[in-house]
C-alpha cells in the first residue's frame, strides 16, 4: 500500500501500525536507488513529501529548527558555513531538491556529508512516535554502521541546530563534484571558544574528534597545537581500505583537511 | 574566468590554413562544405522528439531479460527453466538449444556463444532469455532458473593465465595471439645508444560508460525479423546475427534508432541476437529489452588494460636511435577485436617519433575478466601514454627541454613511421608549434598562489593512421538519389552515434551536387534501404563513407547535367548545378530546376540514382616485421598542451588550461570538429585522472555511475582548440578525421603535466589524488 | 495547491494519481510503485526524459517539479500528486522552440543529444530562480548533468547565450 498522509499525526499513526513493514519515503535517494537495483521492496511506502510542517524552518531562542524534510537546497542557504557547504556538495540540483536531513541521518553512511557538519554544530535530533518526542544529541544518534537509535515507530522531526557557532567545512573525492567523499570534515568553534572536529567517511559512522578537541581545549588554537591536534586525529581514526581509497591515504588527506580548516578558523 | 570562446563565427576564424596543400588538390570556395551548418537532428534532440532504443517500447510488447553468469569460470552441468516457466506473466524461457543457428559470434573470432551451453568464463556470460508481459515478471522469473554449475578456479591476472598449470580458459588455452614489430636492429642499437630510459606502465580497464543504455526491439513476421538495436556497424551485425541464428540474410532487417554514444562500445553484438532468438520463437510478437546501468556495465566488453615495459634509446644530443617494447594485453573473456587492437598498438608504438630501429612485441592473455575490445584510441590510446611518459623520462636524463626533445625527433613529410610506410604530408611539428605558442611555452611560468601548489606543463603529440588498415577489406558505399520532388535523397549504412555523422553526409552530398543543405535528405543505417558503409569506428567514416557520398553524389551530377544539357540543348561542359539549379554558366538564364529535371529525367527513363563505392587501398602487414608499405591511407596528426596545478598535500589535480590543435585535412563542418576535439579530450581526462573499473574476483565492484567516475561539467576545462586544414588528396574535399586523436593526445599531456609538476611519473592510470600522493612520497 | 487529504492507495493496489503536466490537468491510475520515470516514459509516452544510471548520477532524468529540478528515476509516481511537472517536451509553445532549446542547437551543444532534454530543464530552473548566473552559479546548476560526448564547454556557451537572450528580451 502507498500513503500520503496530510500530517505528522497520521505519518506516526501509520508507522506505529506498520513497524519496520512501512518504510518512510521522502526524497527516495537511498530507498528508490535500492529499489532500482532491485535490493529493496517495501511493502508499504508513507510518503511524508506532502506534509507542509516538515518542511519548515524556525528560528528558535538563538538555534535553529529544521524540519525532518528540509531539503539539501534549502540547507544549502542557511548562513551557517558546515551545513551549507556540505549540502552543496551533496550530488547535484536534483538530489538537493529531492534529499532531506532526516533521510540522510536515518540512513546513516559513513560518507553521510551533511552528518560531520551536524555532528561539529552539536546538532540535536528529536525522535517522534505515537508515543511522544524525545530529543537526542546526534552523536548519540548513530550506534553503528548504518544503525541508528531511531525506533521501528519513530521519525525524525526535527534537527536543531545553533546559529552562532563558527564553522567550516571541506570534501574530499575523486572529481569536481558529485562526489561520494574519501573524506569529508567540519569544524567549529562554539561562543565559549571550544572546538569541534567532526569526520565522515573515516569509521564506521560519522564521528567526533574527542582526543584532538580535548588537547585544543586545553592549549587553545594556535599553530602548534592546530599540529598536534592534526597528528591526534592521524591516530584516533580508523579508517579501510576500500575501493575509493586506500586507509593511509584516508589518515594523511584527514589530517591535512583538518589542519587546512582549523586554520581557516583562526584567521577567520 | 574565462569564457569559452568557440563561438560558431569564431571557429571559422580560427582555422588556420598552412601553405602546405598538395597544389594538385584544390578546395576552392565552398558553399556547404566548410560550414557550421546545424545538425540536421538537433530539433528532435532538444525537444525529446528523437526516438532512441529504449524509446520505442510499448506496454503491450513482451519483455526480455537475460540470465547471467554467476561464476567468472565454470561449466555448466544443467540448466532447469521449469519453474521460471511456470510463473505466471512467462511467456518463454529460452536456452542455447533454442538459439536456431551457430549460437555463436564475435567481431574476428566466433568464440562466444550467445546462450552458453558447455562453460562460463565471465560473470557477463548469458545463459537463459526470459520473455514476459512485463520487467518484474521476467526479473522475478530470473531468480527462478537453477544452474548447476561446476565453479572452475579463476585466471585473474596475466601471470596466473600464463603459468604452465593453468586452467584453460579456451581450449587453445590461454593466449589469444601475438603481435610483432622488427625495424631495424633495436637491441644493437640499444646498445650502442648514449641514453636509454626505461620503465613499465600499467593502464586500466576503462568503460565506455555512454548514456544510452543497450535496449531495442525485435519482431518476427513469419516473413523478415526487423531488429531494432543501436549498433556502429549495421550489416556486419546483420551477418553475425544471421549466423548466430541460422536466418537467411534476405530475411534479416536491422534498423538503427538514434543512438546515445558508442565510443567502440557497440562494435561488439550486444542485444540483437536475444531479441532475435526470442522473436524467431515468438512469431508475431514484438519483444523488448533494455539492460539497466550495472548491467550494461558487467556484460560489455572493455578497453584493454595493457602493461607496457618501454625502453628507450637515445644519441647525447636526444636522437632517438632505438625502442624497444613489449605490451601485455589483458584480453579477458574472449577474443573480440583483440588481436586488431594489439596490431594497433604496435603499430602506433612510436607514435608520432622517428625511431630507425624498433622492436615491439605484443602478447594477448585471456583472463576471467571481462572481454575486451574496441574503445576510441583501439591501443593507441595506452601506448600514447607509454611513448610520451618515456619521452619525458628521457629528456630529464639528457637535461633537455622535453619540447626540444620531441621536435627533434617528429616525423617529417616523407618520412617513414614505424611501420615502414612513408607517410607524404606530415603536420606534427606544425601541430605541436601551434600549441607550443599558444600557451607560450618559452615563457611558462611555475609561480603559484601557494607553496603547497605545484604548476605543471604537459605536452604531446599524435601520429595515428586512419581507418582498419593493412588490408582490411574496409569499404564504404553510397547511394544518391533525386526524388520528383527535387530533394537530393543520400542512403548510407553508416550508424549516426552522436558523432554528427548525419551532417557529414549531407553537407559533401550537397556540396558536390550543388544544392542548399535543405534540399538533402540523409537516410541511415537500415539494412533494407541503405548501402553497406562499413563501422562506425577507426575514425574512418569521414573519409571512407565520406568518399563514396562524394562519389556518388558525383556520378548522379554527371548524370543531371547530362539531362538538363539535352533538354536545354546547351553544351554539358558548359553546364553547373549551383543552389538547386543547373544552368549554363555564360548564359544563365538558360536554367531548369532540379524538380524539373527530375520529371524530365524520370520521363526519359535515367535512374536518378548513382551508387559510389570506396575501397581503401592499404596493404597487410607482414606478420613477423609488421611491416606495410601501406598500413593506412592516410595519418592524422595532432598535438595537445595542458597547464595544471597539483595539490602535493592531497594529490588532487585542477587543470588550468588546455589546448588542442589537430589538422583534419578539411573540416566539413568545423563546429562539429571542434565537438569531436573537447568530446575525445574530456574523455581523455576521465582516462588520465579519474575512469577505472575495479575488478575483483572477476567481479565489477563499481558498475554504476555513482562509483565509476565520469568528468563533469566542473572536471572540463575551457578547452581551446585549434583546426588546422592541410587537405588530404583522398580525402573527400581534402577532409581525412578526427574521432580518436584528441583523446589520443589527452592522457599523455595531463600525466605529462604531472611529471612537469612533481617531478615523478605516474605509471599506474588513473591517477587519482591518491596515487599522486603516492608518488610525491615516493620521491 | 489543491488542499491535501490523507491519501492511499486503492485496495487493487493502484493510485488516483491526480497532477498537472505541461500545463494539462492529469488524472489516471498508477501502480504506486513505478518510478516518475517509468511512467512519464510507459504510461504516458513521454519518452524525452531519459534513464541512464538509474541512481541519481546523471540528471538525464531530470524533470521540473514545482519549478524545481528533480530526478525522476528516485520518486515514485504518486509522489506528484497535486503537483506541476514539466517534461522537455512541455518546453516548446505551439512548434516555438525555447530560447534554451535554440541555443543549445545553435551553439553545438546537442551530440548524440541523450543528456540534452536533462540538461535543458537544468537551465531553465537555474535561470527561472537567478536570470543572470555567473560561471561559478552556472556550473552549480549543471553539474548534476554528465554528458559523455560533448566536453560541456559549448553546452555552458548555450547556457550564457540563453541567459544573455532572456536578459535582452526583460528590457
Amino acid at each position: 500500500m502507498f500513503y500520503q498522509p496530510k500530517d505528522i499525526q497520521k505519518a506516526l499513526e501509520l508507522k506505529a501500525e506498520l513497524k519496520e513493514r512501512g518504510a518512510f519515503l521522502a526524497g527516495g535517494t537511498d530507498l528508490v536507488v535500492l529499489m532500482n537495483h532491485g535490493k529493496a521492496a517495501p511493502e508499504n511506502f508513507i510518503d511524508l513529501t506532502h506534509i507542509l510542517e516538515l518542511r519548515a524552518i524556525h528560528k528558535h531562542n538563538g538555534t535553529l529548527e529544521l524540519a525532518g524534510n528540509v531539503t539539501h537546497a534549502q540547507t544549502g542557504k542557511l548562513p551557517i558555513r558546515c551545513l551549507a557547504q556540505a549540502s552543496l556538495s551533496v550530488g547535484g540540483p536534483g538530489i538537493r531538491e529531492l534529499g532531506t536531513i532526516a533521510g540522510n541521518l536515518a540512513t546513516a553512511s559513513p560518507a553521510g556529508d551533511g552528518s560531520a557538519a551536524l555532528l561539529a554544530l552539536d546538532a540535536e535530533v528529536e525522535l517522534t512516535s505515537v508515543r511522544g518526542s524525545r530529543r537526542l544529541l546526534l552523536d548519540k544518534f548513530f550506534l553503528g554502521y548504518r544503525k541508528t537509535a531511531l525506533a521501528a515507530d519513530e521519525m525524525i522531526t526535527k534537527v536543531i541546530i545553533p546559529t552562532n557557532y563558527q564553522t567550516d567545512w571541506g570534501k574530499n573525492g575523486k572529481r569536481g563534484a558529485m562526489n561520494i567523499s574519501i573524506v569529508a570534515a567540519a569544524v567549529a568553534i562554539t561562543p565559549k571558544k571550544e572546538v569541534r572536529i567532526a569526520l565522515a567517511s573515516v569509521a564506521a559512522t560519522p564521528i567526533r574528534c574527542y582526543q584532538a578537541e580535548k588537547l585544543l581545549a586545553k592549549n587553545g588554537l594556535t599553530a602548534e597545537t592546530i599540529r598536534q591536534a592534526v597528528q591526534t586525529v592521524r591516530t584516533e581514526i580508523k579508517p579501510i581500505t576500500d575501493h575509493r581509497a586506500s586507509a593511509d591515504y584516508k589518515v594523511h588527506v584527514t589530517g591535512v583537511m583538518v589542519r587546512r580548516l582549523l586554520e581557516n578558523l583562526v584567521k577567520a | 574566468m574565462n569564457r569559452p570562446t568557440d563561438t560558431l563565427g569564431e571557429s571559422a576564424a580560427r582555422l588556420h590554413v598552412t601553405a602546405k596543400s598538395s597544389g594538385a588538390y584544390e578546395t576552392g570556395p565552398m558553399k556547404v562544405v566548410g560550414k557550421s551548418a546545424l545538425r540536421l537532428d538537433a530539433v528532435g534532440k532538444a525537444t525529446g522528439a528523437t526516438k532512441y532504443g529504449q524509446d520505442l517500447f510499448d506496454k503491450k510488447f513482451l519483455f526480455a531479460k537475460v540470465l547471467r553468469s554467476a561464476h567468472p569460470h565454470a561449466e555448466i552441468l544443467g540448466i532447469d527453466t521449469r519453474a521460471a516457466k511456470k510463473l505466471p506473466g512467462v511467456v518463454a524461457v529460452l536456452t542455447h538449444k533454442d538459439v536456431p543457428g551457430t549460437n555463436l559470434h564475435g567481431l574476428i573470432r566466433r568464440d562466444q556463444e550467445v546462450l552458453c551451453s558447455k562453460k562460463v568464463r565471465y560473470r557477463g556470460d548469458a545463459l537463459a532469455i526470459v520473455v514476459a508481459k512485463t520487467e518484474e515478471v521476467a526479473v522475478a522469473a530470473l531468480e527462478k532458473i537453477q544452474v548447476d554449475y561446476k565453479p572452475l578456479p579463476s585466471v585473474l591476472t596475466m601471470e596466473d593465465a600464463l603459468r604452465v598449470d593453468a586452467p584453460k580458459i579456451h581450449a587453445e588455452g590461454n593466449v589469444l595471439g601475438e603481435k610483432h614489430l622488427r625495424r631495424g636492429d633495436a637491441p644493437r642499437a640499444m646498445r650502442d645508444a648514449d641514453v636509454v630510459v626505461e620503465d613499465t606502465i600499467q593502464t586500466q580497464t576503462v568503460d565506455h560508460a555512454f548514456l544510452d543504455l543497450e535496449a531495442g526491439r525485435a519482431r518476427y513476421d513469419g516473413k523478415m525479423l526487423t531488429i531494432e538495436v543501436s549498433g556502429q556497424w549495421l550489416h556486419e551485425e546483420r551477418r553475425l546475427i544471421a549466423l548466430a541464428l541460422g536466418q537467411p540474410l534476405e530475411k534479416l532487417r536491422i534498423i538503427q534508432p538514434a543512438t546515445g554514444g558508442a565510443f567502440g562500445g557497440r562494435e561488439d553484438i550486444s542485444i540483437q541476437i536475444y531479441l532475435g532468438a526470442a522473436a524467431l520463437k515468438l512469431k508475431g510478437k514484438m519483444i523488448c529489452l533494455r539492460y539497466s546501468r550495472s548491467e550494461s556495465t558487467i556484460v560489455r566488453h572493455k578497453r584493454h588494460p595493457i602493461r607496457i615495459h618501454y625502453k628507450l634509446g637515445a644519441k647525447k644530443d636526444g636522437t632517438l636511435v632505438a625502442a624497444q617494447i613489449t605490451f601485455y594485453v589483458d584480453k579477458g573473456a574472449y577474443a573480440s577485436t583483440g588481436i586488431a587492437v594489439m596490431r594497433k598498438a604496435s603499430s602506433h608504438a612510436t607514435g608520432p617519433y622517428k625511431v630507425p630501429n624498433v622492436w615491439v612485441d605484443v602478447l594477448g592473455v585471456f583472463t576471467n575478466n571481462n572481454p575486451c575490445g574496441a574503445m576510441r584510441g583501439f591501443g593507441a590510446a595506452q601506448t600514447a601514454i607509454a611513448y610520451e611518459g618515456l619521452m619525458d623520462r628521457l629528456a630529464v636524463k639528457l637535461g633537455m627541454d622535453q619540447a626540444e626533445l620531441r621536435r627533434k625527433n617528429l616525423v617529417k613529410s616523407g618520412d617513414e613511421v614505424t611501420t615502414g610506410q612513408v607517410v607524404p604530408y606530415a603536420t606534427a611539428t606544425e601541430c605541436f608549434d601551434a600549441v607550443l605558442q599558444r600557451i607560450d611555452w618559452k615563457n611558462r611560468s611555475y609561480d603559484t598562489p601557494a607553496p603547497h601548489l605545484k604548476r605543471g606543463y604537459g605536452i604531446s603529440i599524435v601520429c595515428f593512421g586512419l581507418g582498419y588498415g593493412d588490408g582490411f577489406p574496409d569499404a564504404s558505399r553510397a547511394r544518391c538519389r533525386l526524388t520528383p520532388d527535387g530533394i537530393l535523397e543520400v542512403y548510407s549504412g553508416a550508424c549516426d552515434v552522436g558523432q554528427g555523422l548525419i551532417n557529414m553526409i549531407a553537407q559533401i552530398a550537397a556540396e558536390e551536387v550543388g544544392v542548399p543543405l535543405e534540399k538533402v535528405r540523409p537516410i541511415l543505417s537500415d539494412t533494407a534501404l541503405t548501402p553497406e558503409s562499413g563501422s562506425s569506428s577507426a575514425t574512418r567514416q569521414t573519409y571512407f563513407t565520406g568518399s563514396a557520398v562524394h562519389i556518388a553524389a558525383s556520378e548522379l551530377k554527371t548524370q543531371l547535367r547530362d539531362i538538363a544539357a539535352s533538354h536545354l540543348q546547351e553544351l554539358v561542359y558548359e553546364i553547373k548545378i549551383e543552389n538547386g539549379a543547373a544552368f549554363n554558366v555564360h548564359r544563365p538564364e538558360r536554367r531548369m530546376t532540379l524538380k524539373e529535371i527530375a520529371r524530365v529525367g524520370k520521363k526519359r527513363g535515367f535512374s536518378l540514382e548513382a551508387m559510389g563505392v570506396y575501397k581503401p587501398p592499404t596493404m597487410p602487414e607482414n606478420t613477423q616485421t609488421g611491416q606495410s608499405m601501406r598500413a593506412f591511407v592516410t595519418y592524422l596528426f595532432g598535438s595537445h598542451a595542458c597547464q595544471l596545478l597539483v595539490d602535493t598535500e592531497t594529490g588532487e589535480v585542477k587543470i588550468e588550461r588546455y589546448i588542442a590543435c589537430h589538422d583534419v585535412g578539411k573540416a566539413i563542418n568545423p563546429d562539429q570538429v571542434i565537438g569531436q576535439i573537447q568530446g575525445g579530450v574530456a574523455q581523455g581526462i576521465g582516462m588520465a585522472l579519474m575512469e577505472e573499473v575495479v575488478m575483483k574476483d572477476g567481479k565489477i565492484m563499481n558498475p554504476g555511475f555513482t562509483d565509476y567516475i565520469l568528468p563533469t561539467i566542473r572536471d572540463i576545462p575551457e578547452i581551446e582548440c585549434i583546426v588546422m586544414e592541410n587537405p588530404d588528396p583522398g580525402g573527400p574535399f581534402g577532409a581525412r578525421g578526427v574521432g580518436e586523436p584528441p583523446l589520443i593526445g589527452t592522457g599523455p599531456a595531463i600525466l605529462s603535466a604531472i611529471y612537469d609538476a612533481i617531478g615523478t611519473p605516474i605509471r599506474e592510470l588513473p591517477a587519482t589524488p591518491e596515487r599522486v600522493w603516492r608518488a610525491l612520497l615516493a620521491h | 495547491m489543491k488542499k491535501p487529504v490523507n491519501a492511499k492507495s486503492t485496495r487493487n493496489g493502484f493510485w488516483a494519481l491526480r497532477f498537472k503536466l505541461n500545463g494539462r490537468k492529469i488524472s489516471t491510475r498508477v501502480p504506486p510503485t513505478r518510478t516518475l520515470l517509468d511512467f512519464l516514459r510507459l504510461e504516458l509516452g513521454l519518452t524525452g526524459t531519459k534513464g541512464a544510471c538509474l541512481e541519481g548520477e546523471c540528471g538525464s532524468c531530470y524533470v521540473l517539479v514545482d519549478g524545481k529540478p528533480m530526478n525522476s528515476c528516485l520518486m515514485l509516481a504518486p509522489q506528484v500528486q497535486d503537483r506541476e511537472v514539466t517534461t522537455i517536451e512541455g518546453l516548446a509553445q505551439n512548434k516555438k522552440l525555447d530560447v534554451i532549446q535554440q541555443k543549445f542547437i545553435d551553439c553545438g551543444a546537442v551530440q548524440c543529444g541523450y543528456c540534452t532534454p536533462g540538461l535543458i530543464l537544468s537551465a531553465k530552473a537555474l535561470l527561472a530562480e537567478n536570470p543572470h548566473p555567473t560561471r561559478e552559479e552556472f556550473l552549480v546548476g549543471m553539474e548534476g548533468n554528465i554528458c559523455r560526448c560533448t566536453g560541456y564547454n559549448k553546452i555552458l556557451r548555450a547556457c550564457e547565450q540563453a541567459a544573455d537572450a532572456m536578459g535582452l528580451k526583460k528590457k
